[in-house]
């Protein structure tokens, strides 16, 4: 039986004005009915191109240079567009990342649904609507009847995905290409959108193409794992031999790389060093050769050929291949678990104290006055506190609040009520030289790397920028701090003379983290650290955190909506659900005793690069959108998508409760046993 | 001596069963090599030869500077005696442009209208902006009822049709190349006003605002180092513009009847009869002096367009 | 969404009245009393200050500002001594013209300017959008009248097709209407001037329309390029326009007065430049109030046009 999507040595470029990007080279992929493939890679790897070369949508300049797809036996390269557009939406069929882009802001979301049905179906417009309504109800969209007059912006992100879906789904398509098709949501609402994937194929059994760069994503979805490097494909396997045995030493790395929730915190992450070529300017070799601890002169001379042929189930591009996952992984200091240990005598004094801080922004509208209408409840209520040396992690999806707290303790916002201190003193509360001397231990990485550092100045000068501003040391004194830090940040001296705009995301990272520490602050808060990088960057810069809070003994607050990177570098664990902390505790507590059904439903529903586990998971009951933090719900905030919600849960907000030392959580009816049943004390 | 944090791999069997092999061809430091693409001006300076037009626009514009300030130390005409006997003379012997109605050269006239145009385009560009970039900066720093009062304020002249209030003061004051300049500036700062506002609301939200807030900076220190060097894109770019439009709205005061203190005159004024002049067949009078104003101020807006787009370049770059 | 319309009337009448304000400030200063209009120039100065008192004129400036104000309420711009007749009722004989012309020329940019400027994005940087830029600055860089002395030059001094100026006979907007070649010029001077700008913008926003990725999501639906511009693009490509025309109205008005001046047409335009010449000030600063309310309801009526064309901002 023939494939149902047969790619054989797919090789895309694109002609910029100055230069060849070689997008996609050599690429071999086959996909039969009711099977989904995935395809990893980060970005810059091809992965994208590929599929838009499969439609024929390449971007200006873009070409198919060589290769064949064939769909049921049909060539598409060298169609005539006008039969490749009755292919596109109707025989292959995509859906985009960013579904708030994607649709088109002035239709409503039926006419969009149906528009694919009335091209390719010759369909009326009755006919169309009801085809449109019926694949609403396939997706799984709540009241799809009175959707199909609502506009893509009055849909939140997964609403508008399975959208998208439908839209895609329309004219039943034969191949259903997913780029990145939940790396917007959150981590809830992507459990649900790639179940419905799964669903949808088994049921109407078409051959489904997953893209991503995450790992865990394709782990339970796939049968088949193809990973992309700099265009080329480096290996394919099936999923499960892939994770248990990889051989090329990129997918080592990058399963490494990634942290996750039962890694143990004392071990280091395998890094790569490095950053992915250029594309327009490709090394003769292997183009992995520049960051692989494996490489020999061969391997920069000459590019290894993908083993094996086409019926081997497992290929790799590799001369010094590997022979499955990084067997032991460097030990960090012991020195680090021992000031852990020492705190949890209960030592009162508190180095950074929260209490009971809320903090709403208005929502105004009106021309002439601004009025308030509503409030965004950024936070409601929230008491933690740090203590010196050990790292508190904040973790919670989108409009819980961590961010807007994270800014509330280093004094960008101002709470409306509750207090914040300092070894005790309420920092904000001072002015003038007293607060600017107190701010040198309070510093911020934040989350854009693209955003936080002044295009105009030179690296240079945002490093110094902190010490200039607190009158610390002389001319000279001051360069050599910088000169140090950047080294330590893993940043070559060249570094200092340039501006923002010549570093890639990762690299400036670690200039904002470098710029945090010059002043040598109690505690620093970092604002998603890593979100905005890409994999193989992540474990760089998560590592070199690990080692700075060693070597600088300070306090830090990291804040991330991903449980994994959250765990790896925190004693401690505050998850946050719109506004209100609703569990507390350390790693263990998290992740094994977990007290509260939203953190249970987090550590169950982040995708684990491990296909066995993931295919062992249960259904957890979370069901529903996010509410708006404009309108939280009453007593419970959670208690709209937790399957053990109570009438109780709607009238009383559940306060903290004791389940272990150290560790709380606000349930009225908790997964856990909690103790004496007393109310918690801080 | 091994970095704690750089895994040991050990017990991975090279292709042939041997034990691996781990030897570093390139040593990258730990955050990978920093590729120079350019540094901030010079990628900005790059971009704006790249566009051709640019360069041009730029090259006319020199060259009427140099053309209108350097033109009549080269080429002597009369230019304030009245000579009844050479007036309105087509272009020939002694007079390649021809002469106008008070028997001037009008080679030289086109000059010395030429400085006069510039001088009070950019005259008035500067008060305009000056006065815009202060308004504007101020209403984004302070917010609140400032902002709004201020912002008011602008909306009310920036409805008020420009040229028609222009018009009316010029009924008073249209004699001097003060005066011009005046009027013309004093209701152009409105348009910079709201782009400085804009740009400065947009900037403060910013996180580089943020931290070095964050660092103990004080209001000042963010306004100096941080907020007006990167508005000041938006101003250069407002500059050129201002010029361009500057230079316009004199054609259409003289054209409309007012103009400098005869004998001076501005290329504007010398377009005052131009329909007379058509009408009469006396072409050399009009369309030579149009073609410069039209080619000055087209340079302007093709400097200015290509500078937004370089600017803007650097910012968006990676 | 009614409650937005009443707030943004509400900005619309203080801004009214803060420009009828500015306006009588500047009437107040540049000419404080028609008195020597009226007498005379070599009136005595006891007689000038009789007719002032009588007339209302040494009245403090705020009970003046009053009376102007509750005047303009009642749409009363004032009486024009010099031409011995009620501004409005100048107003009124001239406006059918003007409004002719400024529209007809309005219209035609547009049905210009629109498939103008999406066809330069669809066909970026080929030679076509080049030439059509080259020709859009330089329409733009040149003073208007000067486009229409060049037009008359050729087209009607030099080949006769149409006349150098509209003919007196043309008196009534229905006249201008059935005599479409006295107005071609002028309408096509206008136009031409407004394409410049209008097609640069909608240039513009159809390039940054084109890089979205619901562009991208059409065309991967397998609509053919010209449903994807037609069905998709032309409708998001053009709600900025809706603004951009609100706020060109101060433009069109100023371009209605000076090709009125050059082609003789009689309109507002006219009368206001025959005002300048004499120095009419109450016609003068009618004429900018005027403006000014023309450019606020415009405004109004182009942030409505976008609440009701544009999902998002409606609700």
């Amino acid at each position: 039986m023939s494939a149902a999507l047969e790619v054989t040595n797919l090789t895309t470029e694109i002609q910029l004005s100055r230069s060849v990007v070689h997008a996609v080279g050599n690429v071999d992929i086959k996909i039969d009915a009711h099977q989904t493939v995935g395809l990893v890679g980060e970005s810059g790897s091809g992965k994208s191109m590929f599929g838009l070369s499969v439609l024929g949508l390449l971007p200006n300049g873009g070409h198919i240079v060589d290769g064949s797809i064939k769909v049921d036996d049909r060539e598409l390269v060298g169609l005539p567009d006008s039969q490749m557009r009755n292919i596109r939406g109707n025989t292959v069929a995509m859906i985009f990342q960013d579904s708030q882009s994607s649709l088109n802001p002035t239709k409503t979301i039926g006419e969009q649904v149906a528009e694919p049905v009335r091209l390719h179906r010759g369909a009326s417009k009755k006919e169309a609507t009801d085809r449109a309504l019926e694949v609403l109800e396939l997706v799984g969209l709540p009241q799809p009847k009175e959707r199909l007059g609502n506009y893509p912006h009055q849909l939140s992100g997964g609403l508008r995905q399975r959208v998208m879906i439908a839209i895609a789904l329309s004219c039943d398509p034969r191949v259903l290409i997913a780029d990145e098709p939940t790396t917007a949501l959150d981590v809830t609402i992507q459990a649900q959108i790639l179940a419905l994937l799964d669903d949808l194929r088994d049921r109407l059994g078409m051959a489904t193409l997953l893209v991503t760069h995450d790992m865990g994503v394709v782990a339970g979805r796939t049968s088949r794992i193809n990973v992309m490097y700099a265009g080329r494909i480096v290996e394919t396997a099936p999923t499960d031999q892939l994770f248990r045995s990889m051989r090329h030493p990129y997918t080592q790395g990058l399963l490494g790389a990634i942290p996750r929730l039962e890694s143990d915190p004392g071990r280091a992450l395998v890094t790569i060093p490095g950053i992915p070529p250029d594309l327009t300017n490709l090394p003769p070799g292997c183009r992995f050769a520049a960051r692989c601890a494996f490489a020999t002169e061969k391997c920069v001379e000459q590019e290894p050929p993908l083993s094996g042929n086409d019926r081997d189930p497992h290929r790799f591009a590799c001369w010094h291949p590997v022979d499955g996952p990084v067997k032991r992984l460097q030990e960090i200091s012991a020195a680090r678990s021992a000031s852990v240990t020492k705190r949890s005598n209960g030592d009162p004094e508190h180095l950074l104290e929260i209490k009971d801080v809320f903090r709403e922004y208005p929502v105004t509208a009106g021309v002439v006055l601004q009025r308030k209408v509503a409030s965004v409840k950024a936070v409601s209520g929230v008491t933690l506190h740090v203590d010196a040396g050990e790292t508190l992690g904040l973790v919670g999806e989108s409009g819980c609040g961590k961010t807007t707290l994270g800014k509330l303790i280093v004094g960008i916002e101002k709470p409306d009520s509750g207090e914040i201190t300092l070894g005790g003193q309420e920092v904000f509360k001072l002015r003038g030289r007293t607060l600017r001397k107190a701010r040198r231990d309070l510093q911020m990485m934040f989350q854009d790397p693209y955003a936080s550092l002044d295009p105009r100045m030179r690296v240079q000068s945002s490093l110094r920028e902190p010490l200039v501003i607190q009158g610390i040391g002389s001319r000279k004194e001051q360069d050599e701090r910088v000169r140090k830090l950047l080294g330590s940040v893993g940043l070559p001296v060249n570094a200092l003379e340039r501006y923002p705009h010549e570093f890639s995301g990762g690299q400036r990272q670690r200039i904002a983290l470098a710029r945090a520490l010059v002043l040598e602050p109690k505690v620093i808060v970092a604002d998603e650290p890593v979100s905005a990088l890409d994999v193989s960057i992540r474990s760089q810069v998560l590592n070199l955190m690990k080692r700075l809070q060693i070597e600088h003994n300070m306090a830090s607050v990291v804040i991330s909506h991903d449980l994994a990177v959250v765990k790896y570098l925190s004693d401690r664990i505050g998850v946050m659900y719109l506004g209100r902390l609703v569990e507390l505790g350390s790693g263990d507590d998290i992740y094994r005793r977990a007290a509260h059904p939203y953190t249970d439903a987090l550590i169950k529903t982040i995708p684990v690069p491990d296909p066995e586990a993931e295919r062992n998971k249960e259904d957890v009951g979370i069901r529903g959108e996010l509410p708006s933090p404009i309108y939280p719900p009453s007593g419970c905030r959670f208690r709209t998508r937790c399957p053990r919600a109570q009438q109780k849960c709607a009238d009383e907000v559940p306060e903290l409760r004791l389940f272990g030392p150290g560790h709380q959580a606000a349930c009225h009816f908790p997964l856990q046993t909690p103790m004496d049943g007393r109310a918690a004390g801080s | 001596m091994t970095d704690p944090l750089r895994p040991v791999i050990e017990g991975m069997a090279g292709p042939d069963g041997g034990p691996g092999v781990q030897i570093p061809i390139q040593e990258t430091p730990d955050g990978g090599d920093v590729y120079v693409v350019s540094s901030g001006w010079r990628l900005a300076l790059r971009e704006f030869m790249d566009n051709r037009l640019a360069v041009v626009g730029l090259a006319v514009l020199v060259f009427f500077v140099v053309f209108c300030f350097l033109g009549p130390v080269v080429y002597h005409t009369n230019q304030s005696l009245f000579n009844p006997l050479t007036t309105d003379l087509p272009p020939g012997s002694g007079h390649p442009l021809g002469t106008d109605e008070h028997g001037f050269d009008e080679l030289g006239r086109i000059m010395a209208g030429g400085q006069t145009a510039l001088v009070i385009g950019f005259f008035a560009s500067f008060i305009a902006t000056v006065i815009g970039t202060l308004w504007g900066a101020i209403a984004g720093l302070a917010g609140g009822i400032v902002d709004g009062i201020l912002m008011r304020i602008v909306d009310i002249l920036l409805s008020i049709p420009y040229l028609l209030i222009v018009l009316v003061l010029a009924t008073k004051y249209s004699a001097t190349v003060f005066d011009e300049s005046m009027i013309i500036g004093l209701f152009a700062w409105l348009v910079p006003a709201r782009l400085v506002r804009g740009e400065v609301l947009t900037l403060r939200e910013r996180d580089f605002v943020n931290a070095a807030r964050v660092m103990g900076s004080s209001r000042t220190r963010l306004v100096l180092r941080h907020l007006i060097p990167n508005a000041l894109s938006v101003v250069i770019v407002n500059v050129t513009f201002q010029i361009a439009d500057a230079i316009l709205i004199l054609a259409y005061l003289g054209f409309l009847g007012f103009g400098l203190q005869y004998p001076a005159a501005s290329w504007g004024d010398m377009l005052g009869n131009a329909q007379q002049y058509v009408s009469s067949g006396y072409w050399w009078l009009v369309y030579p002096v149009g073609a410069c104003l039209v080619a000055v101020v087209l340079a302007c807006n093709l400097v200015g367009d290509a500078l937004r787009d370089a600017l803007d370049v650097r910012l968006r770059r990676r | 969404m009614t409650g937005y319309i009443i707030r943004r009337l509400l900005v619309a009448v203080i801004v009214t009245i803060g420009i009828a304000v500015i306006s009588f400030l500047m009437l107040h200063y540049l000419s404080p009393s028609p008195v020597y209009t009226v007498l005379g120039a070599k009136t005595t100065a006891a007689a000038a200050a009789a007719w002032n008192r009588s007339h209302g004129y040494d009245r403090p400036e705020i009970a003046q500002l009053l009376t102007y104000l509750g005047q303009l309420v009642r749409l009363h711009f004032g009486y024009s001594y010099k031409l011995d007749q009620s501004v409005s009722a100048l107003f009124k004989e001239n406006a059918g013209r003007s409004a002719y012309l400024t529209l007809a020329a309005l219209l035609l940019s547009l049905l210009v300017a629109i498939p103008l400027g999406i066809a330069q994005a669809v066909k970026r940087n080929s030679l076509g959008d080049y030439t059509a830029t080259a020709i859009n600055f330089t329409l733009y860089s040149m003073p208007s009248f000067f486009l229409g002395l060049i037009l008359i030059q050729f087209l009607a001094l030099d080949l006769g097709i149409f006349p150098p100026t509209v003919s007196d006979a043309v008196t009534t907007t229905w006249q201008a209407f059935t005599h479409p070649l006295q107005l071609t010029l002028p309408i096509v001077t206008l136009a031409a001037i407004n394409v410049a700008s209008f097609s640069r913008y909608m240039r513009s926003s159809a390039l940054d329309n084109l890089a979205q990725d619901y562009i991208r999501l059409a065309r991967a639906k397998g609509l053919s390029e010209r449903s994807v511009l037609f069905r998709h693009l032309l409708r998001n490509a053009c709600l900025p326009m809706i603004t951009l025309i609100g706020l060109s109205i101060p433009t069109l008005l100023a371009g209605n007065l000076l090709i009125e001046v050059l082609f003789n047409y009689p309109g507002l335009g006219l009368l206001f430049y025959n005002a300048l010449g004499t120095q009419d000030y109450n016609i003068l600063l009618a004429y900018t109030v005027l403006g000014g309310i023309l450019t606020v309801v415009g405004n109004l009526i182009a942030d409505v046009a976008i609440t009701v064309a544009d999902p998002r901002v409606r609700l």
